[in-house]
Formats: structure tokens, C-alpha cells, sequence
């Protein structure tokens, strides 16, 4: 099982220099150096603790987690629509096809907890990142691992109790998402006796710094996705 | 509802519960030691019996996984999975105990002799005993102390890590789910009893 290393999934470098707007350029640094596990368990150190609950309200937790979650439905939906999942062996069509299919779910679930409060979902364009099957499982598993570090992030914080049971709900089957994603790309699926929480803000500047989330889909094409796991 | 109201309806929560496979009481309830089961506000005093419940899941796992390494009957990935399982379930043990600070119960009693015995017999309890672990932290992770869900929920993730994949080695689906329900604790210890795995 080959080791996955930060720069790995990382390759843009947007999740590193994400940590060092937040943390300082020695941290970030640190991170850049290490292998993923590592380099994650660096980030459970640093991570604000999901603390500033007082500053972000559940339905601030709901819209972010919504936008992120139709930003990972996209990703798979348009990786069928243009036949990169098609492409793959049956194993990995299969893990591909249930990952959208939970993304689209869970996209469903937080629109209708939200209702009117929920925004419209901004355009995406991932380039290169969900064209080919090996761009789009690094991809995938850099979106999954992120995605556990958000709810383990904004679970603690959340003050609704019957939000958190759900929030603890949805955290385990992401979390299987990361690990089978991880089983298909070879690393290993569990690399840490715990996952590293991150706070809203920091997840927000890793998503800000793929480029993923446009104002208006661009042409397709572009020559070197920022964010290809 | 402007949009500055921060507020959820109830009929929203209960959707998101209902939807999320989480009931919305699952999280308030409190699993006593006697097995009974009852709504209270998260507290110390809660936090210590929920945690050892966790904890005695933990232990079982751990023990289980020791046990099928020192029975050598384990190869290629699922010797790498349950040395990787071993190492974590130990690391989850330490942090509750220590959380626990003293307040710990003693540990629980079991023969997993049978549940070693093959690859086969070892995929199916192992599957059974990530599941469980991850049905109850479903079920009671929310009525903990905010600062014990904190403490909590990051190996809450590993744990379905793990599920995901010992399900995949096993040859099983490793997420056949949206989103997992939970289990009231003393279903999920009947139910472990029931299989042999926890006495």
C-alpha cells in the first residue's frame, strides 16, 4: 500500500496554503513536509477546535454543509455525465456510482431541512480534476477526507442535539466514503487513531483555493486543475 | 422566516433526523447502567455512563482484534486491517480512560475464541462489532457534553473508517447507506451477547 503524502493530494498546494493563511508559514511548512497521516495529525493540533460555536449558527453550519455537499454531487454527477465512472472497472464504477448517489441524498436532506433558508447552488467547474479516472479518485479522495475533517469540525459545536445525532449520522458515512475511497486508490484507508478536525473557515479557504466554485461554468479544457487529490 | 433568523423549524429537524436515520431522542436518551433507558441533559454524570459504554465497546474490539493477531490465522489485508484496527481500538481505549479520569467499569467479559477461528468467522464479527460501536456512538454521541463530543466525535470517524473496511475485504457493501441509524446501546450490547461476542 503506497503512502499518501500531503503534497499527494495537495499537488496545488491549496490545502497547505490554506493552513498557512490561518496558522503562519512554519506550520504550513511542517504540513508540506509530512506524510498525510502526519500531516493530519499536525492539523488536529492546529485546527481551531470546532469552538466559535458562538459565532456560527446551525443553519450557518446547514448552508456551508450544503454548498459543500452539492459541490461533491457535482463532481460525481459530471463525472457520469462524461463517462470517467463509465470508464472504470465494475469495483470502482460501483464505489464511484454510491458515492454520488449518498452526495445527491444528503444534498436533498439539507435543501428540505432548510427550505427557504437554502441557497441557490453556485456554478463549479473542475477542469481536468473529474476527467480522467485517475484525476477524479485522487480528487475524491482529497473531497472525502476534507469532508470528514468538516463534520468532525462543526458536530461539537452545533446546539441543536437532534442536529448533532443527524450531523454523527452523516460524519460515519463519509467517513466510509474516505476509507473505500482511499481502498481504491491504494493508501490506507485508516491512517490515524483520530481524524483531525477543521473549522468552517479553514475548510471554506481550501475549497476557495481549487477553484472549483465559479461565478459562470468557464470551457471546459482548462490545462491543470488546482485540486486533483 | 427572515434571513436572519438562525433558527430551524422542528418540522425541519425532525426531517433532517428522520432522513439522517437519527431519532431526534436517540441523541437525548441515556443508557443507565441497568440497561434502562432515559431522557436527560447532558452532564458529568452522563457523560461518564455513556463513556463507558463506549469504552467497554472499545475494549471488546481491541481484545477481539489482539486476539486474532496472537491466533495467527490472518493474512495479506486482513492481517493489515486488524493490526490497524488493534493499534487504534487501543489508542481509543487510552483516550476514554483517561477521560473517564478514575470513574472507569471494569472490563467486560467475553470469548471471541470462536469469532478467531477463521478469515471468515473473523470478517463477520469484525463487521458486527464496527457496527455496533458506530450504531451507539449514533445513538448517545449527542446527549454528551459538548466538550466530551469534541473528544468524541474524531474517533467516531475512525470507527467507520475501519467498517468501511473490513465490509470491503470481507467482500461486503461498505457504505450501504446515505446516512447510518442509530442503536440504543442495550439493544446493541443484547445484541453482541446474542452472537457470542460479549458474555
Amino acid at each position: 500500500m503506497s503512502a499518501v503524502t500531503f503534497r499527494d493530494i495537495d499537488r496545488d498546494d491549496a490545502l497547505g496554503e490554506a493552513v498557512e493563511r490561518l496558522y503562519g508559514c512554519t506550520r504550513a511548512g511542517l504540513l508540506r513536509r509530512a506524510a498525510f497521516g502526519g500531516a493530519a495529525a499536525v492539523l488536529a493540533t492546529l485546527a481551531r477546535p470546532a469552538a466559535s460555536p458562538a459565532a456560527v449558527s446551525d443553519v450557518d453550519v446547514l448552508r456551508f454543509g450544503l454548498r459543500f455537499e452539492q459541490l461533491q454531487a457535482t463532481f460525481y454527477t459530471q463525472a457520469e455525465e462524461i463517462g470517467t465512472i463509465g470508464a472504470m472497472p465494475p469495483a470502482e464504477r460501483r464505489w464511484a456510482q454510491t458515492l454520488g448517489a449518498h452526495e445527491r441524498a444528503h444534498v436533498k436532506i439539507i435543501k428540505e431541512v432548510l427550505g427557504p433558508k437554502a441557497e441557490p447552488a453556485p456554478a463549479f467547474d473542475f477542469g481536468e480534476a473529474n476527467e480522467t479516472p485517475r484525476a477524479f479518485i485522487r480528487t475524491a479522495v482529497a473531497m472525502e477526507d476534507l469532508t470528514v475533517a468538516l463534520l468532525g469540525g462543526v458536530t461539537p459545536g452545533v446546539h441543536d442535539r437532534g442536529l448533532t445525532a443527524a450531523l454523527l449520522g452523516l460524519l460515519t458515512v463519509e467517513a466510509r466514503h474516505a476509507a473505500w475511497a482511499r481502498h481504491i486508490a491504494g493508501a490506507d484507508p485508516a491512517p490515524r487513531t483520530e481524524d483531525a478536525p477543521m473549522a468552517i473557515a479553514a475548510v471554506q479557504a481550501a475549497v476557495d483555493k481549487t477553484n472549483f466554485v465559479v461565478e459562470r461554468p468557464r470551457m471546459r479544457g482548462r490545462s491543470s486543475p488546482p485540486f486533483t487529490g | 422566516m427572515d434571513g436572519n433568523d438562525t433558527r430551524m423549524t422542528r418540522g425541519g429537524m425532525v426531517r433532517l433526523a428522520a432522513a439522517a436515520g437519527a431519532a431526534l431522542t436517540g441523541g437525548a436518551m441515556l443508557a443507565r447502567g441497568d440497561g434502562a433507558v432515559s431522557e436527560a441533559a447532558p452532564s458529568q454524570a452522563q457523560d461518564a455512563r455513556l463513556l463507558n459504554v463506549f469504552l467497554l465497546l472499545e475494549r471488546l474490539q481491541q481484545r477481539f482484534y489482539a486476539g486474532a493477531l496472537e491466533r495467527g490465522r490472518l493474512h495479506g489485508g486482513l492481517l493489515a486491517f486488524a493490526g490497524a484496527a488493534e493499534r487504534q481500538e487501543a489508542a481509543h481505549v487510552r483516550l476514554l480512560t483517561a477521560r473517564l479520569d478514575g470513574d472507569e467499569d471494569p472490563a467486560p467479559e467475553a470469548d471471541l475464541a470462536a469469532a478467531t477461528s477463521s478469515p471468515e468467522q473473523f470478517g463477520r464479527a469484525a463487521i458486527a462489532l464496527e457496527e455496533a460501536a458506530l450504531a451507539a456512538y449514533i445513538a448517545h454521541g449527542a446527549a454528551l457534553t459538548r466538550e466530551a463530543i469534541a473528544a468524541v466525535v474524531p474517533i467516531v470517524s475512525v470507527e467507520a473508517r475501519q467498517a468501511a473496511w473490513i465490509r470491503d475485504l470481507a467482500g461486503a457493501h461498505p457504505a450501504p447507506r446515505a446516512a447510518d441509524p442509530p442503536r440504543d446501546a442495550r439493544d446493541v450490547l443484547d445484541g453482541l451477547q446474542a452472537q457470542g461476542l460479549l458474555r
